[in-house]
């Protein structure tokens, strides 16, 4: 019985440990990394990147957003996924961010409930474009450094910008003091934009708050008519 | 006249935004002008507390002494929660004033931002 136990508890603390994603894959950087962990709502709401217009579309991309009703055709109406950067930006919802030495997980109370930053691999080869895409990051210092690719372009980057599956987004995140985190966003997509998008974004601590239960679908009664 | 409904609507620019409302959600500024508020003082008729939404139902009396049945939205349980509101708070038959920014389309919908209740209580959305 005592093998037994001692057994058990090695099976467990195996099993719980931080180990590579992947076999095969590094592992993650050594020594202490920043903490950045802990529940945090974005400072003010800005829905719009660029509430007065002016986004320096390429005509694919003037042409999407011409023929988009905002009232009707926004994925969130639908109860989809933000996707990438609208996870981080434009939306009055906390996250909360959680750190392991492979990963980076940001737990997200709205309707895409969970991003993972990879801190232990490149990027994955051949990716199926996906809503959150595939993140991998790196600290700089105090900075953590993403890199962001493999995007499908059913999602929009706020609340009115459409993007393509060649969009690349590299965030620095860093926590300018203890109760303040920025995320300073470059986006890439030359499909749809003639010149790189930034977005800044500040986020304040939220001291003993938790992330609850959100279900979009629950009494959702906006029509959604994308196609 | 304690029991009188009435419908006062107020066009005002709204200097002072909440910074984190716990409304905005869906399309919310091509839904609502975000530049005019309304003040609607009714009865409720239904609360829901739901996602992603929750919804005032009240009946309101216009100028003209008909009954308006307006629906005011909220935001979602959780954030509401935070704001200091909760699944009780609100029942059938309860006088109330909701002031808050109404529907692009016209239709009798506000963006809630504030509510008044008869005791003189006053509960925002915004945290």
């Amino acid at each position: 019985m005592r093998y037994r136990l001692i057994f058990s508890a090695a099976l467990v603390v195996a099993t719980l440990a931080p180990y590579p994603a992947a076999r095969g894959q590094q592992a993650a950087q050594p020594g202490p990394a920043p903490d950045i962990s802990g529940v945090w709502l974005v400072e003010k709401f800005r829905p719009l990147l660029f509430p007065n217009g002016g986004a320096p579309f390429t005509p694919w991309a003037e042409a999407k957003f011409k023929a988009t009703n905002p009232t009707t055709d926004d994925p969130n109406l639908a109860c989809l996924p933000e996707g990438l950067p609208r996870f981080m930006i434009s939306l009055p919802y906390p996250m909360e961010i959680f750190q392991v030495p492979t990963r980076v997980i940001i737990i997200h109370e709205g309707m895409q409930p969970v991003r993972q930053i990879y801190m232990n691999r490149q990027h994955l080869k051949d990716l199926d474009p996906s809503y959150a895409g595939d993140s991998i990051g790196k600290w700089e210092g105090d900075t953590l450094v993403v890199d962001t690719i493999g995007f499908n372009d059913k999602s929009w980057i706020d609340g009115a910008l459409p993007h393509s599956e060649a969009m690349h987004l590299i965030e620095r995140i860093r926590r300018i003091d203890h109760d303040t985190l920025v995320d300073d966003i470059t986006i890439e997509d030359p499909v749809a934009y003639t010149q790189a998008l930034n977005a800044h974004e500040v986020y304040k601590l939220k001291p003993g708050w938790e992330i609850r239960e959100y279900v979009c679908a629950e009494n959702n009664k906006y029509n959604y008519q994308a196609k | 006249m304690r029991n009188r409904l009435a419908l006062f609507p107020v066009m005002a620019v709204l200097l002072l935004s909440p910074a984190v409302s716990t409304v905005a959600h869906h399309g919310f500024v091509s839904w609502f002008d975000m530049s005019r508020t309304v003040t609607l003082k009714g009865t409720v008729t239904s609360f829901e507390w739901t996602n992603p939404h929750s919804y005032i139902y009240l009946e309101v009396k216009n100028e003209k002494g008909a009954i308006e049945k307006w629906t005011a939205e909220l935001g979602a349980p959780a954030m509401l929660a935070r704001a200091g509101w909760r699944r009780d708070i609100l029942k059938s038959g309860d006088e109330i004033t909701a002031i808050g920014n109404p529907a692009k389309d016209g239709k009798p919908t506000v963006h809630l931002d504030k509510l008044l209740f008869a005791n003189g209580q006053e509960l925002s959305t915004a945290l």
